[in-house]
């Protein structure tokens, strides 16, 4: 076996650098739509309920001030489980960041009540700790924003000129969070009222009746079990005034759609790879046989049935198609590796290499190059023995 | 053993009339008989082969192998036929680069179902006997020519087949590989096989049963050499 593959090598090397490149590109894929589906999965588990009128602007807590009534008015709408008020602002609020997918965030949570998000009840933490009731002045991050300023539990992380103790880091989720620093809600308060010079000016004059619990950009609201999501999502728009509901679904919607460019691109690059990468596949495969055709002429001319032949044909070019596809999965993953390792540096990753998309391609390559083995052996056994035999001297 | 009558096959050419390279041969080899056929390159000679060791397809006429008429059989059927009663040795060797010699000799036992340790004991016996087995192991790029042709006799009579049909098998080899093989080929015919010779040198009609001459796709009349026969 290991001579035969040692003379296919150009073979295995030529579908190597086919699969490489439809795995590489299919991991671009997957990272996107990693980082869709983990934010479609979010926005699904709960109801993000703001003030109504113009607020920071972050995020999806986009809107007005949410005070404290308000939190209190929606967790007695029927049907809701749990509100858990938020702080959601933009680490930077420079405009060349503001509301772009890899915008940096502060997300400061009321730590005294469960996140009632179905999906993410807690986020997970991969170093350190979680925050705990009672948390001031410490920080959970995350994993790209730990990777991007070099930060590991117990250093210190200065925001809005106050240090901060990194107690935890999360879990790398490929989707927003992993860009969240998420402190508790007074803190994430202060640092609003430390970025907004207008909020300043507004609380000093005394002109708004407001304490530091109406400091709230949105909430976070649970529904109970057997309720529809989007019936309590409008029940609360109706029975509590000043508020802007987002209805999951709509949200979930609306994300695709912000992001819908980004995959049909994807998607296009993806059917170009398969289709250059599948052809250039199939092409090798089938001059591999072609080029063979003097030995199928001998194996003929000894008796070989064309069963006998295409079996053999068949076993011979899924080995060197699974060899060149195997190959090609480690060029495409050592390549990614290398541009990871050169984009971590920033806290981005660019490919994601998941089990479904390697079988995928090794898959794909295998019933390919089959298809190419079958359809050249098909022609070379309706060729007399010595015409093979001729062909090939 | 070999019966053939009629034997006509026709090539197309790129221009001009088609090429008649067999017209109406007809030849008749039994078991324990050596026939040779010489004759220029172009006369028909490795057509001729080609048909009776059923690697290509006469247009008309008719062969019986082993009592078993050839015509209307299937590619498979025909395959099998080959495998189970013809043994080729071929000028250029035809040896898988791929395989080792032992390896190239068991290929002709593998189509036929013979994979045992029984076929293996006598593909290396019968690479003991022409010399070449401490080269078992050996590609055929490590081979000289007269090594390899002696490894693809081996391959062509591993299954001790009735109907042993050489192609030019000294064409490529110096007189002492040459000799080897013709007599290899006389062994196969006193051993019982029927075996079919085509080559342009006069010598490889030595010790032949029957001589038969060919030109533009027919056997000549006329005198012949040294063991006698008629066409």
């Amino acid at each position: 076996m290991v001579r035969l593959l040692r003379g296919y090598a150009f073979t295995i090397a030529g579908i190597a650098i086919g699969v490489a490149g439809i795995v590489a590109l299919g991991a671009m894929a997957e990272r996107l739509v990693r980082f869709i589906e983990g934010g479609d999965r979010f926005v699904l588990g709960q109801i993000s309920v703001a003030g109504s009128g113009m607020g920071m602007g972050a995020g999806f807590t986009a809107g007005g001030l949410l005070p404290a009534a308000s939190v209190r008015a929606i967790a007695a709408v029927p049907g809701v489980s749990g509100v858990q008020a938020q702080v959601m602002l933009p680490l930077n609020p420079s405009t060349s960041q503001f509301m772009t997918l890899t915008q940096e965030l502060v997300l400061g949570i009321d730590l005294t009540v469960a996140t009632p998000n179905r999906y993410y009840p807690r986020l997970p933490v991969g170093q350190g700790r979680a925050l705990r009731p009672g948390d001031r002045r410490v920080a959970l991050v995350g994993s790209a924003f730990a990777t991007s300023r070099d930060l590991r539990v117990g250093d210190r992380l200065p925001l809005e000129g106050e240090p901060y103790e990194v107690v935890g880091v999360l879990e790398r989720t490929l989707t927003a969070p992993d860009r969240f620093v998420v402190v508790a809600i007074e803190d994430a308060r202060e640092q609003w009222i430390a970025k907004d010079r207008l909020l300043r000016t507004v609380l000093a004059s005394g002109a708004a009746a407001l304490n530091a619990a109406d400091l709230n950009t949105g909430a976070a609201v649970g529904w109970r079990d057997g309720e529809d999501p989007d019936a309590v999502a409008r029940r609360i728009a109706e029975r509590v005034a000043g508020v802007n509901v987002q209805l999951p679904s709509e949200l979930s919607r609306l994300l695709r759609s912000s992001t819908a460019f980004l995959s049909a691109l994807l998607v296009g690059i993806g059917m170009l790879a398969f289709v250059i990468g599948g052809l250039s596949l199939a092409n090798t495969v089938a001059a591999a046989v072609f080029e063979r055709i003097r030995d199928f002429g001998v194996k003929r001319a000894l008796g070989a049935t064309d069963l006998q032949l295409g079996g053999e044909v068949l076993a011979e070019a899924l080995a060197v198609t699974l060899a060149g596809g195997a190959a090609g999965v480690a060029l495409a993953m050592g390549l990614g590796a290398a541009v990871d390792g050169w984009v971590a540096r920033t806290g981005q990753q660019l490919f994601l290499f998941s089990g479904r998309l390697l079988g995928g391609a090794l898959v794909f390559a295998a019933l390919l190059g089959a298809a190419a083995a079958a359809y050249a052996t098909l022609r070379v056994v309706r060729l007399s023995p010595a015409e093979a035999i001729r062909r090939g001297a | 053993m070999l019966e053939a009558r009629g034997l006509v096959k026709t090539y197309a050419a790129p221009a001009g009339a088609p090429i008649r390279a067999l017209d109406h041969v007809d030849l008749s080899v039994a078991a324990g008989r050596l026939a040779v056929v010489l004759g220029p390159s172009g006369s028909g000679k490795s057509t001729l082969l080609n048909v009776l060791g059923l690697l290509e397809d006469a247009d008309a006429g008719e062969l019986v192998v082993g009592g078993e008429r050839m015509s209307g059989l299937g590619r498979s059927a025909r395959s099998r036929v080959r495998g189970r009663y013809v043994g080729f040795v071929f000028q250029s060797f035809m040896l898988l680069p791929s395989l080792s010699a032992l390896d190239n000799v068991l290929l002709a036992g593998r189509y036929v179902g013979r994979r045992g340790p029984e076929t293996r004991s006598r593909a290396r016996e019968l690479l003991g006997q022409f010399g070449v087995l401490e080269r078992e192991h050996h590609f055929p790029a490590q081979l000289s020519g007269g090594e390899q042709q002696r490894v693809a006799f081996c391959r062509a009579v591993l299954n001790d087949p009735p109907l042993v049909l050489a192609d030019e098998p000294t064409g490529n080899l110096d007189d002492a590989n040459g000799r080897v093989i013709l007599e290899a080929l006389r062994a196969r015919a006193r051993a019982g096989a029927a075996v079919v010779v085509v080559s342009h040198r006069a010598d490889a009609a030595l010790g032949a049963d029957a001589v038969y001459r060919m030109r533009q796709g027919r056997f000549e009349p006329g005198p012949q050499l040294p063991g006698g026969g008629t066409p």
